[in-house]
């Protein structure tokens, strides 16, 4: 299937190319099975393992080394100067020659002093000239005036790779055969270690993993605007982050956006958080049930009603057939609209403006956690089951690779979803509070930009909550038909488990399908909406219905 | 590395011999020598001239390695240091410090301020806002008020 080549690699495209294809499946409004093929795509950013930092870096001093017939030392200096930029050192070292070498600190030797004496002007005690270093100015200090100065240096952090002579008006640098002399064997390793990373950390187009003690770092390969986002997935650790603002992953949301959210989830948390309990109790029978499955289906285990997370409505209510799932979505303004007078209204507008935050907040948190849950649940299936399925099914394990790539999915689609909310709650922020605050609502226009938006959340849910339920539970279910099937010594039914495993690469694909579109769909904006999205959607809903 | 307490003596004894002529006595506590007091004679052609102020100088153990501490005990109307604390901003007393600046060049420096204040950054917003307005004969007034009122006896 096309699709899933284009979605996994989806973050991964050219601005340009992903233009391309979104004119072809907006011709084509084939509801997210994108058929196109997909040509040569240049990717968006590369994973770089320590080897192949080190051999870059290696590779940048020698390119500098070699036209400029400095040393590597002074070729670092300079890299540094011009963020790693090989061509602009260059550039800045032919035309301002002089401005250039001063700003690094290098400068001609000066002459040796002829005494044999001199004053530390650090310590002002007296040395013998050659027990005494300096730097090219020949400003001499002692061994342990040096040992200090380097020291401190060092352990203030990386700008003692840019160190000066002690005097305070003399800009000569440091060589770095001072520091080695001087510094002791622990301050040494740590300014290799800041020289190594130099490389990343002042050079504009990488940055670090952030997983943790992951090694590797991230190249960006094309132009990107000042504070634009960039989905990250480090090959090497899995991690996922976004290149601009190393926090989590998170299209289809600008990263201002994250920030905002993290900001007012801090200062809304006192209030929030004693609400979102980590409990609620059954709708019918007020038992607390704890959420112990990633997907929002709960059942209460004492008097079995099946029930939403969310909305705590009956599970039947959110049925395909009756397309009410996304009713659960809807911030319904309308009871708003109602009568209320000033007064009143004054009133309740602090408290809708809590409530429309608890909102989104709440289901933002709850995909938030179904994450990490998936995230433990993948863990556990691939240490406890992996290896026990592949034995009663007589597969190599390779080719259950499928059931992890299910997991992936949710995990990632979880994610998205959960950055929909935070969408949500900006983008419809206007909408919302005209709802509330007016008698009128909002145009049919306006609303025409919610239904859409809340359809391609709610469409893109459904298929998720079918994928992860198929992960789960079904997955539960041929495991234990297996044990039992091998308890009798009976054979194992291998037809039904081809079956499961045909149906959930179907599922994985086509909610992989899903997903980039309402990514796509999101990260163009409200007004493509409607023009993209007009008109078909109860089509769309029945066609899907026959693909699942 | 000598320690602090080896190049504070060095200090006091070339303090001793400096203090005349350049308007800068430096004197350490009786009992400590890592508390010192400074009294500035203040530069002619300012609106302190004439005045005298006094700085509490605190010198950390790591001395030279990290820079001392400087307030003002005189109260002192300039855009660079604070009224009510005395607290002076000066980049060698933070981030530009080297270990080859002794107390007495801590004092040259601040006396080189007193001349020529850096109005971006003020500490004494009010100070600073009358420079950046380009006002020096209101600049000139209220500093001039302000050393006769604390700095001259
Ligand atoms: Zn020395
Ligand atoms: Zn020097
Ligand atoms: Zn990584
Ligand atoms: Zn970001
Ligand atoms: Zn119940
Ligand atoms: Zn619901």
């Amino acid at each position: 299937m096309s699709d899933s080549e284009e979605y996994a690699s989806g973050s991964l495209m050219e601005d340009e190319e992903e233009e391309e294809q979104e004119s072809a499946s907006d011709q084509e409004k084939d509801f997210g099975l994108d058929n196109s093929v997909t040509v040569s795509k240049k990717p968006a950013y590369r994973i770089l393992k320590g080897e192949t930092l080190e051999e870059r870096r290696k590779q940048a001093l020698e390119e500098v080394t070699g036209v400029l017939g400095i040393t590597e030392e002074d070729a670092a200096r300079l890299l540094r100067r011009f963020k790693w930029d090989v061509t602009r050192v260059h550039e800045e070292w032919f035309s301002n020659y002089d401005a250039v070498r001063a700003s690094v600190g290098l400068q001609d030797e000066a002459p040796v002093p002829s005494t044999s004496q001199a004053t530390c002007m650090i310590c002002f005690e007296s040395y013998p000239t050659d027990q005494m270093y300096s730097a090219s100015c020949r400003h001499l200090f002692c061994h342990d005036c040096w040992q200090g100065y380097t020291s401190t240096a060092i352990a203030d952090g990386p700008a003692c790779l840019d160190l000066r002579c002690p005097d305070p008006k003399c800009t000569a640098c440091v060589p770095t055969s001072i520091i080695k002399r001087t510094a002791p064997p622990e301050a040494l390793a740590k300014y290799q270690s800041f020289c190594v990373r130099s490389f990343v950390e002042d050079n504009r187009s990488l940055v670090w993993c952030v997983g943790r003690g992951c090694e590797c770092a991230v190249e960006c390969c094309v132009d990107r605007t000042a504070d634009e986002a960039l989905d990250v997935i480090c090959s090497s650790c899995g991690a996922t982050f976004c290149f601009n603002c190393k926090e989590e992953a998170h299209r289809p949301v600008s990263c201002e956006w994250v920030r905002k959210w993290a900001i007012k989830n801090s200062a809304e948390s006192e209030n929030v958080h004693w609400i979102i309990a980590n409990t609620k109790p059954c709708p019918r029978c007020s038992r607390p049930i704890e959420k112990n499955q990633g997907c929002m289906h709960m059942t209460c285990s004492q008097c079995r009603f099946e029930f939403c997370w969310l909305c705590q409505g009956d599970w039947k209510e959110h049925g395909d057939r009756t397309g009410g799932f996304f009713n659960c979505n809807r911030y319904d303004a309308a009871k708003r609209k109602g009568d209320y007078d000033e007064e009143t209204r004054k009133r309740d507008n602090a408290k809708q403006s809590l409530e429309r935050y608890m909102h989104y907040f709440e289901r933002w948190d709850a995909h938030q956690k179904a994450r990490n849950k998936a995230k433990a649940d993948q863990a556990r299936i691939s240490a406890d089951w992996l290896e026990r399925l592949s034995e009663q099914t007589k597969t190599p394990s390779s080719q259950l690779k499928f059931i992890m790539d299910a997991w992936s999915q949710i995990i990632e689609c979880r994610r998205v979803l959960s950055w929909t909310y935070t969408y949500g709650y900006y983008a419809l922020e206007d909408m919302d509070h005209k709802a509330s605050s007016t008698k009128e609502g909002n145009s049919s226009a306006e609303e025409n930009q919610r239904f859409f938006f809340e359809f391609l959340q709610a469409d893109a849910e459904r298929s998720l909550e079918r994928l992860h339920e198929a992960a789960e539970v079904q997955l539960k279910k041929v495991m234990e038909n297996n044990s039992t099937a091998q308890g009798n010594g009976a054979p194992l039914d291998l037809d039904s488990f081809m079956a499961f495993r045909t149906h959930l690469i179907g599922l994985t694909d086509v909610t992989r399908g899903y997903f980039e579109k309402l990514v796509r769909q999101l990260e163009k904006g409200f007004e493509d909406l409607e023009r993209d999205f007009g008109g078909g959607s109860a089509e769309e809903a029945a066609l899907i219905e026959t693909t699942l | 590395m000598a320690t602090a307490r080896q190049r504070l003596l060095k200090e006091y004894k070339e303090a001793t011999k400096q203090k005349q002529d350049t308007g800068i006595a430096l004197i350490p506590d009786e009992t400590n020598l890592f508390a010192w007091r400074a009294r500035l004679q203040a530069p002619k052609d300012t609106p302190y001239e004439g005045g005298s102020f006094e700085l509490a100088i605190t010198v950390p153990e790591q001395y030279p390695l990290v820079p001392p501490s400087v307030r003002f005990r005189t109260k002192v109307f300039h855009p660079n240091m604070h009224f009510k604390t005395g607290e002076v901003c000066l980049d060698i007393l933070k981030t530009a410090w080297s270990p080859a600046w002794t107390l007495h060049s801590v004092c040259q420096a601040i006396m080189a301020l007193l001349s020529d204040p850096a109005a971006d950054s003020p500490l004494n917003c009010d100070a600073g806002n009358l420079l950046r307005a380009g006002d020096m004969r209101g600049y000139n007034c209220m500093a001039r008020m302000y050393t006769i009122e604390y700095a001259m006896q």
